[in-house]
């Protein structure tokens, strides 16, 4: 779960990043001839709205509005009691209380003339935002992620190569010690060195030996191996018991492939 | 109780013929497993994955290999996995049809529980293979999963157990110059070691000027600071959740008569708290309270989201506590009641604890002191 250390460290990921992101977006608008970009999110499938904005909902549901010719609007189901957090946090200045999504994508629309938007991989909308959006006046038109970000950039690239090297640093201390111990005292100890590492999110799995599982209380033999996922800032990298490394570009992101 | 909920299977079962729904399909992702864990109480690592209840024969699909193992025990019908969802539904759809034809039925109709979760791909999918589109069962599910079996209430007391045990050791490591997001990974290293699941913790720090809770950050805590935090740990599948304010240093006046206040909102809807009861009043018990004090405004959206709210194989169940839901308490729901707000005492402050509803009222399920916690 979303519960460690949402961040941004621009020497990390530059502004630059999402500039270069939002102007691919925009030019596929510009192809499609669509006057805005709406790009779902919520604490589980996040990693799209954090592609384009560094935004991460930790609860509840949000859609990124990215205009042609203007800066990206956030519509956030989330309290404004928090946006100040968020604006610290993404490179958003403009969010809306948006309790009901899909009005407030209507209200926008008609406010800026607009009779169409895009809408990225429409058909991973949650099913019941899909009817919502689709049952307003607004044509919405399907825009595949792969048009707009077909490979991974230099930025993910490296963040993900970041989240790698601490993923291995960390099993490399961890693994040595671990037999004997029971998994769930095990998975403690990673999820403390990870967390303070700053990971944002983790998986663990536990072959002792067989197929990887969550912990039961066993006793971890010799023989075991650990499958991680881990998210740090916004970018999964997964570790298979074999140690084969994944960078985890999907939006649904903790796929361990 | 891992493996197939058989109360819940029977239920489900009576739902069924209710409703005359040939299939009930039980859909969970890996942020909402609780469909799916309802019944099949497994913790599948995902992302997807689906149960299939149709003529006495429960039938699985997941969508990582690593699932089959885990799951295909836990059900009688066939166990399948596919990597494309979509195409993996499609075919579970063909077997159902088929099995429904061996019944001398032609149509099939379909409910799921979870259905405004799932992706509209995997919907369109199922229309496409059944011919019809399906029908949503998600309110009747969650009406049934509103009230919890001994066995369920046995989880959640073991939750709540170490949802005490977790915010005594946030109470032990907390100390002024540690980060938030420092603190948070102790108590989750705590949690895991001990057997959660999976933990939902928010946290804030700081004075008059903190308005809400939110993931850890990199401020670090300082003397006088007003720390809040709602544990919710999972054990078995659910969650049971514990909220505390933790000031380090003496608590200045205002933070203590802002305890007292909370203090009072927390044992009004205690008191309240039983079967026959609406929901609704449990809400406007604490609002009152509030309200006697002349912090009226403080109760509404714009500080504070809700005064409580379900708890069960999510963190977050049906019904919230809110004076404008109103819903009929009943025996064996558990439910958390917590006046969290904003006031201008001490800005945002939380207290609350996990209650059983019992025959005449309520009993709480954690065992962590009531106090305002200090350090």
């Amino acid at each position: 779960m979303k519960r460690g250390l949402i961040t941004w460290h621009k020497d990390e990921l530059p502004p630059q990043a999402f500039d270069t992101r939002l102007a691919a977006a925009r030019r596929v608008l510009s192809e499609r001839d669509l006057p805005a970009l709406v790009v779902y999110s919520d604490v589980w499938r996040s990693n799209q709205g954090r592609y384009f904005s560094n935004f991460m909902p930790y609860w509840n549901r949000a859609l990124l509005v990215i205009p042609s010719e203007d800066k990206p609007v956030l519509l956030c189901s989330l309290s404004p009691r928090v946006y100040p957090w968020i604006k610290s946090v993404t490179i958003l200045e403009e969010i809306k209380p948006s309790p009901n999504l899909a009005q407030r994508v209507f209200e926008m629309a008609t406010e800026k003339g607009w009779t169409k938007i895009g809408v990225l991989d429409e058909g991973s909308l949650p099913y019941d935002l899909y009817s919502q959006l689709h049952a307003g006046d607004l044509e919405v038109l399907d825009v595949p992620a792969s048009r707009i970000r077909p490979c991974a950039d230099e930025w993910e690239l490296a963040m993900c190569a970041r989240a790698e090297k601490l993923a291995r640093e960390i099993l490399a201390e961890e693994m040595p010690q671990a037999p004997g111990l029971i998994d769930h005292e095990f998975v403690g100890r990673l999820e403390r060195k990870f967390r303070r590492a700053g990971a944002e999110d983790l998986i663990l799995l536990i072959a002792n030996p067989g197929t990887p599982a969550p912990p039961t209380g066993a006793i971890l033999r010799q023989d075991f191996a650990v499958a991680v996922a881990l998210e740090y800032r916004g970018h999964w990298v997964s570790i298979a018991p074999d140690g084969t490394a994944h960078n985890c570009l999907s939006p649904a992101g903790a796929e361990f492939l | 109780m891992l493996g197939l909920n058989q109360h819940r299977l029977d239920q489900l079962t009576e739902l069924m013929t209710e409703h005359r729904w040939d299939v009930l399909l039980l859909y969970g992702h890996a942020w909402r497993k609780d469909f799916f864990r309802c019944l099949v109480n497994v913790n599948f690592s995902g992302p997807y994955a689906a149960a299939a209840l149709c003529s006495g024969v429960t039938y699985a699909l997941v969508s990582h290999p690593w699932d089959v193992d885990l799951v295909a025990p836990a059900v009688n019908g066939d166990t399948t996995c596919a990597r494309d969802f979509a195409a993996g539904l499609r075919e579970l759809a063909e077997v159902l049809k088929l099995a429904h034809e061996q019944v001398g039925r032609d149509y099939v109709s379909v409910a799921v529980a979870g259905l405004e979760l799932m992706e509209a791909r995997f919907l369109h999918a199922l229309r496409d293979a059944l011919g019809a589109t399906p029908v949503s069962a998600t309110a009747q599910v969650e009406e049934l999963r509103s009230v919890k079996s001994p066995d369920e209430i046995a989880c959640l007391k073991r939750a709540a157990h170490l949802a005490d045990l977790g915010y005594q050791r946030f109470a032990e490591v907390i100390e002024p110059g540690m980060a938030e997001f420092e603190l948070v990974a102790e108590v989750e290293s705590f949690l895991k070691s001990n057997g959660a699941e999976d933990n939902f913790m928010l946290i804030a720090s700081g004075g008059t000027e903190v308005t809400g809770m939110k993931p850890p950050t990199e401020r670090r805590f300082q003397i006088g600071d007003s720390v809040t935090t709602e544990l919710t740990p999972q054990i078995d599948g659910y969650y049971a959740q514990i909220c505390r304010t933790l000031v380090l240093g003496e608590p200045n006046p205002q933070q203590r008569e802002a305890f007292s206040i909370f203090s009072e909102a927390r044992q009004a809807a205690e008191d309240l708290l039983k079967p026959g009861v609406d929901i609704a009043d449990v809400a406007r018990v604490q609002n009152d309270v509030f309200r006697k004090f002349g912090y009226g405004e403080y109760t509404g959206s714009k500080y504070t989201r809700v005064r409580g709210h379900n708890l069960g194989l999510h963190p977050d169940e049906s019904p919230y506590v809110l004076e404008d839901v109103h819903y009929t308490v009943k025996k064996d729901m558990v439910v958390i009641a917590h006046p969290n707000t904003y006031l201008p005492l001490s800005g945002y402050m939380v207290y609350g604890d996990t209650l059983l509803v019992t025959e005449n009222g309520c009993t709480g399920l954690n065992r962590a002191e009531r106090k305002l916690f200090q350090k």
